[in-house]
């Protein structure tokens, strides 16, 4: 009995290094493996459904070095379409690591490089709705296609100055661009500079311009300007930290015989109130691309609570109104919740 | 004929002076280190050889920095980035490093330096998750709060520094000797000056201190977070409020990042001070080597004790 149980004891004693250097190896011979849930409810004054609930998506996302040479980053959907669960690429490219001259490639399926949100995911958004100009002239998941990319650290010593031109196919369903029958591809560049005010402050501004064929077979095009300021002080950076963003957006849509000209905005500011807890404030006006005289404006504010790094309730608030729309209430809540290996998203 | 052989020995003397900078006047090595502490110990051994900045301040939290294209900025320049290894910095570092379009620097590569190699971990978990709050894979990273291990961190970093210069490999051993001796006689001092208090015990903000408490023979019985990285509660609180009454505990360790109002109720409520200790070079404006970090430490940490005991 006594040599069972030492025996027993010995297994265990010999099993948990073992298991423990087992996981470690397994982690570092796989991607980062990680699954993001987004689940959302909401109120809203308009239609017969005023109160509803989705699993609103679940995000895969596994990302590796490749080699020496470049690295891969797969991001896999699955969402709500009218009812129904659908697989969706999100993004899937590969990242080039070595190129000369401050140069850095990128093939593949991405969200493009425009404006300052565009490029995040929506659960990164410090807010559960993406601004009216995004979901306008971009659609409610932003501009997402498939082409190259090569942006250029500038060699500039006295700030941070990054210059990306993007060639990709024309996204199927978007709502300024379309993919065209000829040869007529979509082209957008970014232009980023960062300053470090202090230690504790930064400013950002960025330039942006798009152009690519549009539904009725000429060019839309857009350009765009983001503004971000940030406080963040250092020693309690994971305490205290102020947001002040805004984007604009004008596109001009050519319908062979006139031109449409429409713009967009929003202006957003989110105060981190405790190390757990954001608040955010949002005002949002945005014609239609291929309509200007149909406008919207919205006031939104989102409180967000962080239960870890891990998990954020959010819950909104959110009035909508314009010249050809009645006013209208929305209550948001939004529950993410994060598995396996994420890092950090842009600054 | 004289002017001539005058302006021969000139030219001479010119090709020679040129090919001679390259080689006299070797390019200072751009370095990049995550932590201050990094970049303290690469100043000290790389001396004139190097140029040494850090991502992370000495007053900040190591798990939090976010990563700013400023940072790229300095990586994209780099020639040696010196990191601590184990996941302390993944939230941020690698995705620097990505963004960096420098290949010189990359894991795998002659200009990438993990000071983790060697170093005897401790709190390695024998199983991993997040129920546990933020727990470290491969074990504790904190390990620089050892200065024994100082000589191991050090030692890393002079075998990165003599691929990348090897000509330069007699100017760095020199300094790594000088600072090998340098922490051990400190290393006596500080163990002499901790002596008489043994197998003391403290309480401590976040587990970050196990390489601290081994290396000075503290023993750290409880911690105001319920789990690693998860804020204090009130239940936590009183918990430790209740071990520190019981067991006469004095003393409350934490860092310069860390909101000081839970510590300062507890200490309050119990009778004990606040010790806000130096995590890493930069942590307070007089901590300005490795050194440093130990002297400021264990001064405070003595008088405290020495406070309690009267």
């Amino acid at each position: 009995m006594i040599n069972r149980i030492g025996l027993a004891t010995l297994v265990c004693v010999f099993l948990s290094p073992i298991a423990a250097s087992a996981q470690v190896t397994t982690k570092i011979a796989n991607p980062d493996i990680s699954f993001i849930g987004d689940f959302r409810a909401w109120y809203t004054s308009e239609g017969p459904r005023n109160w509803d609930m989705e699993m609103h998506e679940v995000e895969s996302s596994f990302r590796s070095v490749i080699d020496p040479f470049a690295r891969a980053d797969i991001f896999i959907g699955m969402g709500h379409n009218d009812g129904e669960f659908e697989f969706e690429l999100e993004e899937a490219y590969l990242t080039t690591l070595s190129l000369p001259y401050q140069l850095q490639a990128k093939v593949g399926k991405f969200r493009s490089n425009v404006g300052k949100i565009n490029r995040l995911h929506p659960h990164a958004l410090p807010f559960i709705d993406v601004p009216a100009v995004y979901a306008n002239f971009f659609g409610d998941e932003g501009l997402n296609d498939q082409g190259a990319s090569v942006n250029w650290l500038v060699p500039n010593r006295r700030f941070y100055q990054e210059l990306s031109f993007e060639v990709t196919r024309g996204p199927g369903e978007s709502e300024s661009f379309t993919r065209s029958d000829g040869n007529h591809m979509l082209y957008t560049s970014h232009l980023k500079n960062f300053w470090d005010l202090s230690d504790n402050a930064s400013l950002e501004f960025g330039l942006s311009g798009l152009a690519g064929p549009n539904a009725v077979g000429y060019t839309t095009t857009i350009v765009g300007l983001d503004a971000t300021y940030k406080w963040k002080p250092l020693q309690f950076n994971t305490f205290k930290s102020l947001t002040l963003q805004f984007e604009a957006f004008q596109s001009r849509k050519d319908m062979g015989s006139s031109m449409i000209t429409a713009n967009g905005m929003y202006a957003l500011i989110n105060y981190q109130l405790a190390q757990r807890w954001f608040l955010s404030g949002r005002f949002d006006h945005a014609d239609l691309p291929d309509n200007p005289d149909w406008n919207e404006k919205a006031v939104s504010t989102t409180l967000g609570w962080y239960l870890s790094e891990y998990q954020k309730i959010e819950i909104g608030g959110r009035t909508s109104w314009g010249p050809d729309l009645d006013q209208s209430y929305q209550a948001l809540l939004g529950m993410v919740f994060v598995i396996g290996t994420h890092g950090a998203h842009e600054y | 004929m004289k002017t001539v052989i005058r302006l021969k020995y000139l030219v001479m003397a010119l090709a020679i002076g040129l090919l001679a900078t390259p080689a006299t006047a070797q390019k200072k090595l751009n370095v990049v280190t995550t932590l201050t502490d990094l970049q303290q110990i690469t100043e000290q051994i790389g001396g004139d050889k190097v140029e040494v900045i850090s991502i992370a301040t000495g007053y900040q939290n190591p798990h939090f920095v976010d990563p700013k294209p400023s940072h790229i900025l300095k990586l994209a320049k780099a020639d040696l980035f010196i990191s601590t290894g184990l996941d302390l910095t993944n939230g941020w570092a690698p995705s620097l490093l990505a963004s960096s379009r420098n290949s010189k620097i990359q894991a795998g590569s002659p200009g990438f330096v993990d000071t983790s190699i060697g170093v005897p971990l401790l709190n390695v978990p024998s199983s991993v998750s997040r129920e546990q709050g933020d727990i470290h894979v491969f074990g504790n990273p904190h390990y620089w709060l050892d200065p024994a291990i100082g000589h191991i961190i050090a030692q890393n970093i002079y075998n990165g520094l003599i691929k990348l210069q090897p000509a330069n490999q007699a100017y760095f051993a020199a300094n790594l000797k000088t600072f090998n001796e340098t922490l051990d006689t400190k290393m006596a001092g500080w163990k002499a000056k901790m002596k008489p208090f043994n197998g003391t015990k403290i309480v401590a903000y976040h587990d970050q201190w196990p390489y601290f408490e081994t290396a000075f023979g503290l023993d750290i019985v409880a911690f105001l977070e319920p789990k690693p990285g998860i804020p204090p509660s009130p239940a936590q609180l009183a918990k430790v409020m209740d071990t520190m009454s019981k067991d006469g505990i004095s003393v409350i360790v934490m860092s310069p990042y860390e909101k000081a109002d839970a510590a300062n109720l507890v200490a309050r409520k119990v009778g004990g001070s606040v010790l806000t200790l130096a995590t890493s070079v930069g942590a307070f404006k007089e901590v300005k080597t490795y050194f440093d970090v130990f002297d400021y430490n264990v001064n405070l940490i003595v008088a405290a004790f020495q406070k309690a005991s009267h």
